[in-house]
C-alpha cells in the first residue's frame, strides 16, 4: 500500500506497519513454546501418579476354613475363594465388561447389567464381557491364615497348595 | 462462497460431499482464523481487533504515550495477569485439595510430593498471589501519583479500590486453606482482628447488649475458633465467590477504562497539535469535511488510514505485544521464584502449640504491628479510614491538570519527596520510641483501657500524616499538593510497618536486629 | 520514528526465554532427577548384579522404576519410603548398603508392610520423597525419624514392654528401671500416681519438639537430643528448672529417654494392639498395691533419701525432714497417714490420695508402717519420752516463746520459713499434743530441729511447751480450734 504512506511534513509521521520481522517470529516461537510446555505440565498434573487407597489385600482364614468342594463367597470383596482336589483359588466376582458384581447361579455367575454369563471356572458363556473373571493371587501370612490380592491376577487354573 | 470460477455443470452429492470432506481442514482453519492469515492494512487489524470477543476490550487505536513502559509500568497488566495466573493453577489445585481438617494437610503433603507437577503448580499459586498483591499495591500508587484517579475516572478509582480490598480478601482466606501451622495462627490472629471492636465494647462495658466484633468473627469462623466450620468457609469465598466478585469488577474496570477514554494523558493541544519525538505536530488538517469514521476503518482520502492521528497507533499488533510482553514478564518471574523458593507448609495445624512469632501473611504485618498496641484501633478503625480516605481522594481533589503525567503539578514532585521523608521520620521514630520506652501500658499499667484504644503508635502516625497534609494544604494552597503529602505518608508509614513488622519482631513480638537473633522456641 | 512496540517485542522474546527455560529445568528437576528414581535405578543395578538363577532374572525383569508407597488408612499413614527402601522384603539384600538393604525378617513377619507401614514404628515423615524430608530433622514435621536404636520406643504403641524378648527392648526396659530407681515418681505422674512437682510424662513420647525448651540445645533439635541433654543437666537445658539431676551416665540418660519415647497415648485401632497391651490398660484400671519398699523408692526417696536424715534443699530453700526414726515413733498412725495423703500445703510435699499422686489407702497405711518399722536405734531416743504436756497452756504466753525461740526457722506467726509451716490446717489437725510437746521437747532427731528440754530438765519447761502448743492451735482456723486449744486464746494471738 504504497499510496498511503506518503510523508506529508505536517502530519504526525506513522509508525512502519511491522510485518513478520525476525524478532516477532522469534518473540512468538519462543512465546508459544513455552506456553505449550506449561501446558504440557499442566496436562500431567491430574493423571495420579501412586494408587491413592491401601493395597487390596484381605486374610480370609485358616486353609482348615476352607474344605475340599467348599467355596465361600467374600460379598464386600467381590471375589470368592474354592478348593477343589488341586488346592485353594480365588475368582473375582466383578464383571470384566462394565464392572458390576456378578451374582452366582447355578451354572456359573450371571451379571445382573448387560447379561453376561460366566461358567463357575470363570468362562464366558454369553453375553458382552471381553474375558473371563480373572483368578486372583492367594498367599499365606505369617500368621498362616490366607491372604487373597484382589488387584493381583493370576493365570487360570493356579492352585494354591496349602 | 460463490466464486466466478465454479463451473455451470452440477456436480453429483456424492462428488460434492468428497470434495467438502477433502477441504475440511482449510475449511475448519477458515472459520478458526476468518482471515485466514495475519492482517496486513489497518482495516484489517483493525477487524482483527474488533471481530474477537477477548480482543475488543481493546480500542483499535491505541495512544502512545500508553505505550510508554514508564507511564503505566505494566502493573495493571501484571496484576491482571498474576490473577489469570492464580485461576488457572487454582483450578489445578482444587483437582487435589480437599478442604476438610482431617485431610487438607495430607493432600497438601500428596501435591508436594507425589502429584506431578504439584509442588511446582503450588509454588506458582503461591509467588503469583504475592506478585499480584505487590503488583496492585503498586498499581494503585501509580495511579494516584499520575493524577489518573481524576473525573471522568472517579468511579474506576472506585472500582480499583474493591479490587484491591478484594484480592487481600482473596490472599488471606487462602492462607487458612493448607491448614498448617502457618494458616492456623494466621487465621485466628485475622479473625481475632475481626473481633477486635470488642475491645471498645468491652471498655464501655456494652458487649452483652452490641457485640459486632463476636458477630464478625463468628461470621468468617463459623465458630468461635478455627475448624472444620471455618476452613469450608474460607475455601468456598477463595475458589468462588471472591473470584467471582474480582471478575465482575475487573470486567468493569476494563470497560470503564474504555468508557474514561483509554489510559489518562494529558490533552492533546488544541487546534490538532501534539508533541511528539521533541517537536510539534499537527493532528489534523485543519478541515472542515473531517471524517474521521468509526473504529478507523472508513476508507478515504481524508483523514488517512496509516496517519497516526492524535498521535495512536493500531492496537494490533502494537498494543498486543505489549500485553504478551507483560504477560511473559509475570510469568518469567514466578516461575523462576517458584522454581528456587518453595512455597512454606509447616507442620500440621496444632491448636496446643503457637506458632511463636504467629504472624499474619505479609501485608497485613503493618497491622498486625499496630494491632500490637490496639487491636481496634489499628485493625479496624485505620484501616477503615485509611480506605474512606482512598475512596474520597478523586472527589476532594477534582481541579484537572497532571493527569496522565508522573508527579505532574508543578512543586508535587517536591512535596511526594518531602512527605516521603517525613512519613520516615514519624514511623521510624514512633517504633523507635515504643521499642525502647514501651507505651502507656508499661507506664500507667492500671490505665483504662479507652485511653490505649485512643492514644497508640497508630492513632499518633495518623494524627501526624494528617496534621502534615493539612499544613500542606495551608502552605501550597493545593488540594492535589495535600493528597500527594497524605498519600505519600500513608504509603511510606505501610512499606516501613510491614518491613519492621516482618524482619524485626521476633517471638513474643519482641524486638529484633536480625530473624537470626530469634531465641529458639 | 521507532517503531513503538519493538521493545515489547525484545521484551518478549527475552521473557519467554526464560520462562521455557525454567519450565524444563523443572520438569527436568522433577522427572529425571528425582532423589527417589536415582536411588531406583541404584536398585536396579543391584539386581541385575544378582539376577543369577531364574527367579533373579524375572524379578529384574518385573522391576519398574515407580514411585511406591504403603497406605494404611487406619493408622493415617501414607508411607512412601518404601520406594527408595526397595529392597526391605529381598532376602537377597543383606549385603548392600542402605536403602536398599533387607528389613530384619522377623519383624516383617509380624508386621506386614502392607498393614503397618514403616512410620508407626519408625517415625519420620513418611509421605516425603527425599531423604532429606522424610528423615525431617531440619523439616517442617513433628515427629522425625526415631534413630535406629531408639526405635524399640514404639514398640510400646501396641505392646507392653514387659511382655516382649527383653533383649528386643533392653534400652527401654533400663530406662523404666532407672525411672523407678531415680524416683522420677517423686515429681513426675505416670498413669495417674506420682508426685505433682513436674509435669505429667503420660505422653512425653508425643511431644514435639516446639513443646520443649531449646534454646539451650545445640541443633539438631529433636526432642531425643533434649531428652538426653536434659537427663545429663536438666537446669542447663531448662534455665530455672527445679529437677533434681538424676546423675546419670550417657548410656542411662539414653534409656532414660527412650522410656520417654515409649510413653505415647497415640490412639491405634483395638485391632493393632496385642493382647498383652489391652492386659496391661485393664490392668491399670484396677491396681494392685505394691509393696512398701518400692513405693518408697518410687515416690519419696528423691525428696526424703532414705528418710534418715534431714536435709538443706538448695532449690526449694528449706529443711526437707527426716521421716524415720524420731517422727515415724512420736507421731500417730493417724498423724503420718493424713501428712502422706494429704500432703503438707505451703512445702513441696504433695498430697497422695488416690485422686491427688494416686496411692492406694492401703498403699498409704503400707507406706506408714514401714516407715515405723525402722531399727530400733533410729526410734531409741524418740519414743521414750511421748508424753502430752500436764497443764493447759496460754496463747499470749506461747506467742512470745514462739516469737523468742521459733519463729527464726518456722517464721513469725508460723508462716513457715526454711523449717515447715505451722500455721497449716492439715498440720494442725493431724498434730496431737502429745506429738507437738514431745518435738518440742527432744527435737527431730538428724534434721535441724533442735531439742529444747535438756533431759536434766532446762531450757523450755513443761509449762512454757504448753504455751507454745496453745498458741499453735490458735493459729488454726476458727472452725478447726478445738477444746484441746484454749478458748481464750483469739484475743491474744491470731493473725
Amino acid at each position: 500500500m504504497p499510496d498511503t504512506h506518503d510523508v506529508k511534513p505536517s502530519r504526525l509521521e506513522p509508525p512502519p506497519v511491522t510485518r513478520r520481522s525476525f524478532l516477532s517470529i522469534a518473540s512468538l516461537v519462543s512465546f508459544l513454546a513455552a506456553m505449550g510446555t506449561a501446558l504440557a505440565g499442566v496436562l500431567r498434573l491430574p493423571k495420579p501418579t501412586v494408587e491413592p487407597g491401601p493395597v487390596r489385600r484381605y486374610k480370609v482364614g485358616h486353609p482348615e476354613q476352607f474344605p475340599v468342594g467348599a467355596e465361600t463367597l467374600f460379598a464386600e470383596q467381590n471375589f470368592l475363594v474354592r478348593r477343589d482336589a488341586a488346592g485353594v483359588y480365588a475368582i473375582s466376582t466383578t464383571c470384566t465388561h462394565l464392572g458390576c458384581a456378578v451374582a452366582r447361579t447355578a451354572e456359573g455367575f450371571a451379571c445382573p447389567c448387560h447379561g453376561s454369563k460366566f461358567a463357575a471356572n470363570g468362562r464366558v458363556l454369553a453375553g458382552p464381557a471381553p474375558r473371563p473373571l480373572p483368578w486372583l493371587e492367594i498367599s499365606r501370612a505369617a500368621d498362616g491364615q490366607l491372604v487373597v490380592y484382589v488387584d493381583r491376577e493370576v493365570p487360570e487354573g493356579t492352585h494354591f497348595q496349602a | 462462497m460463490r466464486t466466478a470460477a465454479t463451473p455451470p455443470e452440477k456436480t453429483s452429492a456424492t462428488q460434492e460431499f468428497l470434495d467438502n470432506l477433502r477441504q475440511l481442514p482449510r475449511n475448519l482453519k477458515d472459520a478458526w482464523f476468518r482471515l485466514g492469515r495475519l492482517p496486513e492494512s489497518e482495516r484489517e487489524e483493525s477487524q482483527a481487533t474488533f471481530h474477537n470477543l477477548f480482543l475488543h476490550l481493546h480500542s483499535v487505536r491505541v495512544h502512545l504515550r500508553t505505550l510508554e513502559p514508564s507511564l503505566t509500568l505494566g502493573l495493571g497488566l501484571m496484576a491482571t495477569f498474576s490473577f489469570l495466573v492464580l485461576v488457572v493453577t487454582g483450578l489445578l489445585l482444587m483437582i487435589y485439595y480437599k478442604p476438610s481438617t482431617a485431610l487438607a494437610y495430607q493432600s497438601m503433603k500428596d501435591i508436594h510430593y507425589v502429584v506431578a507437577t504439584g509442588r511446582f503448580i503450588r509454588n506458582i499459586h503461591r509467588w503469583a498471589a504475592h506478585i499480584m498483591v505487590i503488583a496492585v499495591f503498586a498499581h494503585m500508587a501509580r495511579v494516584f501519583f499520575t493524577a489518573s484517579y481524576k473525573k471522568p475516572r472517579e468511579f474506576n478509582w472506585l472500582v480499583g479500590l474493591g479490587l484491591l480490598v478484594l484480592t487481600l480478601a482473596l490472599s488471606f482466606t487462602g492462607y487458612l486453606l493448607p491448614y498448617d501451622q502457618l494458616a492456623y495462627w494466621a487465621t485466628t490472629i485475622g479473625a481475632n482482628i475481626a473481633n477486635s471492636p470488642r475491645e471498645l465494647t468491652d471498655a464501655l462495658g456494652i458487649t452483652p447488649y452490641f457485640d459486632p466484633g463476636g458477630f464478625q468473627k463468628r461470621l468468617l469462623l463459623g465458630a468461635n475458633t478455627v475448624g472444620e466450620d471455618s476452613l469450608i468457609r474460607f475455601y468456598v469465598l477463595h475458589v468462588f465467590i471472591l473470584p467471582l466478585l474480582l471478575v465482575i469488577l475487573l470486567s468493569v474496570h476494563f470497560w470503564r477504562i474504555r468508557k474514561d477514554g483509554g489510559l489518562a494523558r494529558p490533552e492533546d493541544p488544541a487546534g490538532g497539535l501534539a508533541e511528539w519525538g521533541g517537536k510539534l505536530h499537527r493532528v489534523f488538517e485543519p478541515l472542515a469535511t473531517k471524517t474521521y469514521g468509526l473504529m478507523a476503518v472508513v476508507r478515504g482520502r481524508r483523514p488517512p488510514v496509516n496517519r497516526g492521528p492524535e498521535g495512536t497507533v493500531m492496537s494490533w499488533p502494537h498494543l498486543l505485544w505489549a500485553e504478551l510482553a507483560v504477560l511473559m514478564l509475570t510469568i518469567a518471574v514466578t516461575l523462576a521464584l517458584s522454581f528456587y523458593i518453595d512455597a512454606p507448609l509447616k507442620e500440621i495445624a496444632n491448636p496446643a502449640v503457637p506458632e511463636n512469632p504467629a504472624k499474619a501473611p505479609w501485608y497485613f504485618l503493618g497491622l498486625q504491628e499496630l494491632v500490637s498496641y490496639s487491636a481496634f484501633m489499628g485493625g479496624l478503625v485505620i484501616p477503615t479510614i485509611a480506605v474512606i480516605g482512598l475512596a474520597l481522594i478523586p472527589f476532594l481533589d477534582r481541579r484537572p491538570g497532571g493527569e496522565g503525567i508522573w508527579f505532574g503539578m508543578p512543586g508535587e514532585r517536591d512535596v511526594a519527596w518531602q512527605s516521603l521523608l517525613f512519613g520516615l521520620a514519624c514511623t521510624v521514630g514512633l517504633l523507635a520510641f515504643t521499642v525502647n520506652f514501651g507505651w502507656l501500658r508499661n507506664w500507667f499499667p492500671e490505665i483504662h483501657q479507652l485511653w490505649i484504644i485512643a492514644i497508640n503508635p497508630g492513632s499518633i502516625l495518623v494524627l501526624l500524616f494528617a496534621g502534615w497534609s493539612l499544613w500542606v494544604l495551608k502552605r501550597k494552597d493545593s488540594v492535589r499538593l495535600a493528597a500527594v503529602a497524605l498519600f505519600t505518608c500513608f504509603l511510606v508509614g505501610f512499606v516501613v510497618l510491614t518491613y519492621f513488622a516482618t524482619v524485626h519482631r521476633g517471638p513474643n513480638w519482641q524486638f529484633y536486629w536480625r530473624p537470626s537473633q530469634w531465641p529458639v522456641h | 520514528m521507532k517503531d513503538p512496540s519493538r521493545l515489547y517485542r525484545w521484551m518478549l522474546l527475552l521473557t519467554s526465554l526464560v520462562a521455557l527455560g525454567f519450565l524444563l529445568a523443572a520438569a527436568v528437576r522433577e522427572n529425571l532427577l528425582a532423589e527417589w528414581q536415582q536411588r531406583q535405578r541404584e536398585y536396579r543395578k543391584l539386581l541385575a548384579e544378582k539376577a543369577t538363577d531364574t527367579r533373579g532374572r524375572e524379578l529384574l525383569r518385573n522391576f519398574r522404576i515407580e514411585l511406591r508407597q504403603v497406605s494404611v488408612p487406619a493408622l493415617g499413614a501414607v508411607d512412601r519410603c518404601v520406594s527408595c527402601h526397595v529392597g526391605i522384603d529381598d532376602p537377597r539384600m543383606t549385603d548392600v548398603p542402605q536403602p536398599y538393604r533387607l528389613h530384619p525378617v522377623e519383624i516383617l513377619e509380624h508386621h506386614p508392610v502392607d498393614r503397618y507401614g514403616c512410620t508407626i514404628c519408625h517415625q519420620g515423615q513418611g509421605a516425603a520423597t527425599n531423604f532429606h524430608e522424610a528423615k525431617a530433622e531440619d523439616a517442617y514435621w513433628d515427629y522425625p525419624l526415631l534413630p535406629r536404636e531408639l526405635t524399640q520406643a514404639s514398640c510400646m504403641t501396641c505392646h507392653d514392654a514387659n511382655r516382649l524378648p527383653p533383649q528386643d527392648v533392653a534400652l527401654v526396659l533400663e530406662g523404666m528401671q532407672l525411672y523407678e530407681q531415680k524416683s522420677c515418681g517423686s515429681c513426675h505422674k505416670l498413669g495417674g500416681r506420682g508426685g505433682a512437682l513436674g509435669p505429667a510424662l503420660d505422653n512425653e513420647g508425643q511431644k514435639t519438639k516446639h513443646q520443649l525448651v531449646l534454646t539451650n540445645l545445640k541443633p539438631p533439635y529433636t526432642t531425643w537430643r533434649w531428652h538426653q541433654a536434659h537427663f545429663r543437666d536438666p537446669a542447663g537445658i531448662v534455665p530455672g528448672s527445679q529437677m533434681k539431676n538424676p546423675t546419670v551416665t550417657e548410656r542411662e540418660a539414653l534409656a532414660l529417654t527412650a522410656y520417654m519415647l515409649s510413653l505415647r497415648q497415640r490412639d491405634v485401632p483395638e485391632s493393632y494392639l496385642a493382647p498383652d497391651k489391652i492386659a496391661q490398660k485393664f490392668r491399670a484400671l484396677s491396681p494392685r498395691p505394691l509393696p512398701a519398699e518400692q513405693l518408697y523408692r518410687m515416690y519419696c526417696f528423691a525428696c526424703h533419701g532414705d528418710g534418715t536424715y534431714g536435709r538443706w534443699e538448695k532449690t526449694f530453700q528449706r529443711f526437707l525432714p527426716a521421716i524415720r526414726g524420731t517422727l515415724a515413733a512420736t507421731a500417730t498412725r493417724e498423724y503420718l497417714e493424713t501428712q502422706i495423703a494429704q500432703g503438707r500445703p505451703g512445702t513441696q510435699m504433695p498430697p497422695w490420695h488416690l485422686q491427688a499422686g494416686g496411692l492406694l489407702p492401703e498403699e498409704i497405711t503400707a507406706l506408714v508402717d514401714y516407715l515405723r518399722a525402722s531399727p530400733a536405734a533410729w526410734t531409741a531416743r524418740g519414743s521414750a519420752a511421748r508424753s502430752a504436756p500436764v497443764a493447759r497452756g496460754d496463747a499470749t504466753r506461747g506467742q512470745m516463746l514462739f516469737l523468742r525461740n521459733c519463729a527464726g526457722c518456722h517464721g513469725v506467726a508460723g508462716v513457715g520459713g526454711v523449717a515447715p509451716e505451722l500455721a497449716n490446717p492439715v498440720f494442725l489437725r493431724a498434730a496431737d499434743d502429745s506429738f507437738l510437746a514431745t518435738t518440742i521437747r527432744n527435737g527431730r532427731a538428724a534434721t535441724a530441729m533442735p531439742a529444747f528440754q535438756r533431759p536434766d530438765g532446762a531450757g523450755l519447761s513443761e509449762a512454757e511447751i504448753a504455751d507454745i502448743i496453745a498458741f499453735l492451735r490458735s493459729l488454726a482456723p476458727p472452725s478447726q480450734q478445738t477444746t484441746q486449744a484454749q478458748e481464750k486464746s483469739r484475743a491474744g494471738g491470731s493473725p
